[in-house]
């Protein structure tokens, strides 16, 4: 086995990952809740581009309108429930997770339970000396590239990103300070739940699409939020490396099934033991 | 149960002596098929009772009660495949041996330390074991992989086959039965005092010199035996475990039966449990409410399940037993009667 395709496939599932872990850690580190329905955002995602497809739409389109309707349905979703539960953690996880109970019931109610698969606007793949390429993986790879530096941009350059931060930091004295913390929230959730959109948009023509393709999206990035650290742009992205990188390369080595177990117990252990993150040691 | 005087009006008692007496004479009214369903749901109730123990009472958010209810119902299925250990009395005790060894594993890593750990890890940590463990079983063809252990041997005690039916609903009755009054009488002990001081306040009880985490610890194992007697029961009662025993998807569908019947209560629990189980298995068949409405139950139920349950979190946090039970009632009394006036509302559940 050549080592570039390896490389790109690893590398390819860790961009999604880390796009998931992003919205996650976004919203995680800001409001405090761990929104249990984020796997089920990246699986409606997903379904878009399936549904798309079958109406005869190009799957590009529908990968683009991904991120848009599950935003969307993140600010309804906000808007109704969601804002109800700051500030009483446990309560949101539960919240969160009626919500992604129902919505993952209702895609499955709409795929009948079985698994589908959705061709890559790219399908070919390039040549290079000796091996070849998958253009999507390609693609996906400077795709997400292109998303974490606008969003590191958006963050750290914009007005809205210094709204974002100050509410992050202390909501009370951005408040206080004029900025309208609640719609801010609003606009991250929405923003947040995008963010898995177009992750599970951009997955599906790489792993089939299925109603439970969610959960183990969503407990892999909770892992990695934790061992990265809440409330760190670069800590969520570290974390999601780790984890992804770890998970998508153990099973080449090792028995999938042990990899799996492998990567949750080392995870938890690290986050036993370092529940600020590992970044945590650095930045002070 | 002590009678204190006069403030409010005890109804948790009436609750939990008309389900029994309810439940005791049901073999002989209901047919075959509905003895059945009433032994699962006996069952379920136990697991259920374990998570209302940890979380109810120790504000510990499990989502993994189906890990300790899974293995044990795993190894006990093992034993009588591999070995031909069919005897209810070597069973039972073994299924509990392993909720607890497992539960007290999981609370090494998540629970006891030096530090007093989140609440979301604790969710997350439980969570992610559930998940693990699943996908292990799934993948290891020596438990039956895929399709689990199918065909298990009936329980005997002594040379008599228990069969599923009448013996078998009054055992898990009485298994039910006996593990709650004894719940009860821990949680309404000083050692629950403290449980439920470590839910209301955890920082302040720490002050006072107690051990939180040991105290967590042990009603954490102690909720894993239950849980893994529940798994026994369960895997013999059906013939069968499989990976879905184990998984997250059980695991949240407890946390589900307990919030929906109202947490805190122990008869919540099996309220919830009661109550949930027979919605979905009634509502699909029932023809009157159109045929369109049905064909969409049929699919949809588990979508007004979520629903279900993301209105009872928003806005009836005490859940069903919280229309009957004043709070005054829920936060209740401890060792021997006493005043306390303050009835305070449960942690995280105020509406925010």
């Amino acid at each position: 086995m050549s080592a570039v395709p390896f490389f790109f496939d690893v590398l390819a599932y860790s961009a999604i990952f880390v796009l998931v872990v992003l919205g996650l850690g976004v919203i995680a580190s800001m409001m405090g809740i761990f929104n249990f329905a984020h796997g089920e955002f990246a699986l409606l995602g997903a379904y878009t581009v399936y549904a798309f497809q079958q109406n005869g739409i190009p799957t590009w389109a529908g990968m683009i309108a991904a991120p848009f309707v599950v935003a969307l349905v993140g600010l309804v979703l906000e808007r109704i429930a969601i804002r109800r539960f700051y500030s009483a953690p446990i309560v949101a996880m539960l919240g969160t997770y009626a919500i992604a109970l129902a919505l993952r019931e209702a895609v499955r109610a709409l795929l009948g339970g079985r698994f589908h698969s959705v061709d890559a606007p790219l399908a070919g793949s390039f040549v290079l000396g000796e091996v070849s390429i998958s253009q999507w993986r390609t693609a996906v790879i400077v795709i997400t590239g292109i998303v974490m530096v606008l969003c590191w941009l958006l963050l750290t350059k914009t007005k809205l990103g210094l709204q974002v931060r100050a509410a992050l930091e202390n909501p009370a004295l951005a408040r206080a300070s004029g900025i309208a913390v609640n719609r801010v929230y609003a606009a991250t959730f929405a923003f947040g739940s995008a963010l898995a959109g177009l992750a599970g948009g951009l997955m599906v023509p790489m792993y089939s699409i299925s109603a439970d393709m969610g959960v183990p999206f969503l407990i892999k990035s909770f892992l990695a939020v934790m061992l990265g650290g809440m409330g760190s742009f670069e800590g969520s992205i570290a974390g999601a490396a780790l984890v992804g990188a770890s998970s998508a390369a153990l099973p080449w080595v090792i028995k999938p099934v042990v990899a799996d177990l492998l990567v949750f117990v080392i995870a938890i252990v690290i986050v036993k033991f370092r529940p600020e993150g590992l970044l945590s040691t650095w930045r002070k | 149960m002590n009678g204190q005087p006069g403030s409010f009006r005890r109804v948790l008692p009436v609750i939990e002596i008309t389900l029994l007496v309810l439940a005791l004479p049901l073999p002989w009214v209901l047919d075959e098929f509905w003895v059945l369903f009433a032994t699962k749901i006996c069952i379920l109730a136990l697991l259920a009772l374990s998570f209302d123990l940890v979380w109810g009472y120790a504000g510990i958010m499990s989502f993994g009660q189906a890990l300790f209810f899974g293995v044990a119902g795993y190894v006990t299925a093992l034993l009588a495949t591999k070995s031909g250990v069919t005897s209810i009395f070597v069973l039972m005790p073994t299924a509990a041996i392993v909720g607890l060894v497992l539960a007290f594993v999981v609370a090494v890593i998540v629970i006891f330390g030096k530090r007093i750990p989140s609440v979301i890890f604790v969710a997350l940590g439980t969570l992610t074991g559930s998940y693990a463990v699943e996908r292990l079983a799934r993948g290891w063809s020596w438990v039956g992989g895929q399709n689990g252990i199918s065909s298990l041997p009936r329980l005997t005690a002594g040379s008599f086959e228990i069969e599923e039916g009448m013996i078998f609903f009054y055992i898990a009755l009485a298994i039910l039965v006996v593990t709650y009054v004894l719940v009860r009488l821990l949680v309404r002990s000083q050692f629950g005092l403290v449980l439920t001081g470590i839910r209301q306040q955890e920082g302040r009880i720490a002050f006072f010199g107690y051990q939180i985490q040991s105290y967590k610890g042990v009603v954490f194992t102690l909720a894993g035996l239950i849980a893994g007697v529940s798994g026994g029961l369960f895997a013999f009662h059906e013939g069968f475990v499989g990976p879905g025993q184990l998984g997250p998807v059980l695991s949240t569908q407890v946390v589900l039966y307990v919030l929906f019947g109202g947490s805190g209560t122990l008869v919540g629990a099996v309220l919830g449990v009661g109550i949930i189980e027979l919605i979905s298995y009634a509502l699909p068949q029932l023809s009157w409410l159109g045929e369109s409405v049905t064909a969409f139950l049929e699919t949809g139920w588990p979508i007004v399940l979520g629903l279900l349950l993301l209105g009872t979190v928003m806005f009836r946090p005490t859940g069903l037993i919280g229309l009957l039970v004043s709070d005054r009632e829920r936060v209740g009394s401890f060792g021997r009667p006493g005043r306390d006036d303050n009835a305070a509302a449960k942690p995280g559940h105020e509406p925010a």
